[in-house]
């Protein structure tokens, strides 16, 4: 209750009003997809679990799913390595082109993410090199969004991290390669591995990149869910989305055990 | 800590130092993956997308010519449909801003200044998840709660109180609560760390000095919070004015704002040429934003030195 007291009535109040905003929806989605009628009506009907089996037997919710898991991994993959790798040089480098590169690798965070999408579909469909339409088209999309996401979350962890330790490990006879990877990498580790998750999150639910590069047979599950609202109001798709909830519950606990938040976001 | 305190003999440290100032050959090798990737399906893709712009509209076709023209952009600067969704999303933009911004301070407000560990990583894990849940499922629970037959309707109709259903969605209302449910989470984390980083001592002095509560926050807290509320902004009208799933599900394609112009001009009418020239107005007023944040921002901080 230390900090509680402290803190003016009105703003718990609007504390709460914001939390509500945030919270709601989350909510109404669970009740949604538990629910035994066929639309959640006021006031609800029974328990069930008929919408979570019509999802784990839906033909086009279950494949968007595992693609959707598919994508992420694979876009998650590749932006840590390359981003990770970056971040190093960049934490390090005086030379002009860091400050280049450090601004070019947030721009695509400021580029709206439809802009981006059709960018990327008309230089795949014009340049020829087959990337229309494909798995991997869609890959270089999400990994060009969640690339600034590990770069940020890696580059914050090395501002953090004390040199003279790798200094020390070369005094002591390591070779470059082997003092970082020794010494710096599980350091810097618990930042790798946020940025990794934030990346997966990202990609997993990303909607505005994928927008123009999907096809009907490579569909992320926020476009299949996006598709069926536009057409029906099906609860399944809220059955979906406990499946993504329980997804994103998992990783926020897991982040919060690898990164200490007050440091991400405290100032001091 | 102990090990490297141990190794800081004056020898140690001269060797230390010798090493680290050696060249290193190749380490800008690692920046070269990343450097290349955004090359490629960045820059690359983003020229492109400009130059397509300036072609002539060809229905239905992507494909590059060498003789330029401005008439895609003179099309959008002529036609009033054009300005008015310029005006709408801009509008939307700065609205949605002002509201993520009276709803998120107090929220980051309390999260900054509650010290208890468990509960506060508990509001950051609420903030933080609720951000990261896929932005379609959750405007899927908007629709339930808003929808003519959903929740709030439901409720208000069994009551009473309202003779038939209110129109909460697929109009301007229904896409400003739908972006400021989405956006309100960038809002609070650009405030946290900003309230956090002013010394508590600030307030106090201002109180001890004979100010009220409020006439300290207002006059010390308020001002110092202004670089977080200016990039929290920012971010959110960045968000808003290029959000298409937001506008097309919440609005009904009833509110169009630029991302909707897009689309519906690229996947519908097949005037790639031109649905470029709109992204290019759509990215430009973004740039433009980013613009006015920085000069405000050296404003700021310029009254404060």
């Amino acid at each position: 209750m230390r900090g509680g007291e402290t803190i003016p009535l009105p703003f718990k109040i609007g504390a709460a009003i914001a939390l509500t905003v945030l919270l709601v929806p989350v909510l109404i989605v669970i009740l949604t997809g538990l629910n035994s009628g066929d639309y959640l009506t006021f006031p609800p009907q029974g328990l069930s679990f008929r919408w979570i089996e019509a999802f784990l037997t839906s033909p086009t919710f279950v494949p968007a799913y595992l693609f959707s898991f598919k994508l992420a991994a694979a876009a998650t993959l590749v932006s840590t390595l390359i981003g990770t790798a970056a971040a190093v040089w960049l934490s390090r480098t005086l030379s002009p082109l860091g400050a280049v590169l450090r601004t070019l690798f947030v721009l695509p965070l400021v580029l709206p993410g439809v802009v981006l999408g059709l960018a990327l579909y008309v230089f795949f469909t014009t340049s020829g090199i087959g990337l229309a339409r494909s798995f991997t088209g869609l890959l270089v999309g999400h990994v060009i969004v969640t690339t600034p996401l590990v770069i940020a979350t890696v580059t914050a962890a090395l501002v953090d991290f004390d040199r003279s330790l790798e200094e020390a490990a070369r005094a002591l006879g390591a070779s470059p390669l082997g003092a970082f990877r020794r010494i710096t990498l599980p350091i810097i580790m618990p930042g790798i591995s946020a940025g990794a998750l934030f990346a997966f999150i990202v990609s997993f639910g990303q909607f505005e990149v994928t927008l123009f590069l999907a096809s009907p047979d490579t569909q992320p599950l926020p476009i299949a869910i996006y598709t069926s609202l536009r057409y029906r109001f099906e609860p399944t798709a809220a059955a979906a989305g406990i499946f993504a909830i329980l997804l994103v519950i998992a990783s926020t606990v897991l982040t919060s055990r690898l990164v200490n938040f007050r440091r991400l976001f405290g100032g001091r | 800590m102990d090990a490297t305190q141990a190794l800081r003999t004056p020898r140690d440290r001269a060797k230390a130092t010798v090493l680290t100032r050696l060249p290193r050959p190749g380490l800008w090798l690692l920046a070269l993956p990343a450097s290349l990737f955004f090359l490629a399906f960045f820059v690359l893709p983003t020229a492109s997308l400009f130059a397509l712009s300036f072609n002539k509209g060809v229905a239905g076709s992507v494909a590059f010519t060498s003789a330029l023209t401005i008439e895609n952009y003179v099309r959008v600067f002529t036609r009033a449909i054009y300005y008015e969704a310029i005006g709408r999303s801009v509008g939307i933009g700065i609205l949605v801003s002002l509201l993520c911004l009276a709803l998120g301070y107090p929220l980051a407000y309390v999260i900054a200044k509650t010290t208890h560990p468990g509960r506060n990583a508990f509001l950051m894990i609420l903030v933080l998840s609720s951000m990261q849940l896929d932005m379609v499922i959750r405007l899927y629970g908007l629709m339930v709660l808003l929808g003519d037959n959903g929740l709030v309707n439901g409720a208000l109709v069994a009551s009473g109180l309202v003779s038939g259903p209110l129109p909460l969605m697929y109009n301007l209302f229904g896409v400003v609560v739908g972006l400021v449910q989405v956006t309100l989470p960038f809002m609070v984390i650009s405030l946290i760390g900003v309230i956090k980083a002013i010394p508590p001592s600030y307030e106090e002095a201002a109180r001890s000095l004979g100010a009220s509560r409020w006439a300290a926050f207002r006059a010390v807290v308020l001002p110092l919070s202004m670089p977080g509320i200016l990039s929290g902004s920012l971010l959110v009208f960045a968000l808003s004015i290029s959000s298409y799933v937001v506008p097309a599900l919440m609005g009904g394609w009833k509110v169009v704002t630029l991302p909707i112009h897009i689309y519906q001009q690229i996947a519908e009418a097949g005037r790639w040429q031109f649905g470029a020239a709109i992204a290019a107005v759509l990215f430009l007023t973004s740039l433009l934003a980013v613009a006015v944040y920085q000069v405000a921002a050296r404003r700021t901080a310029g009254g404060r030195a």
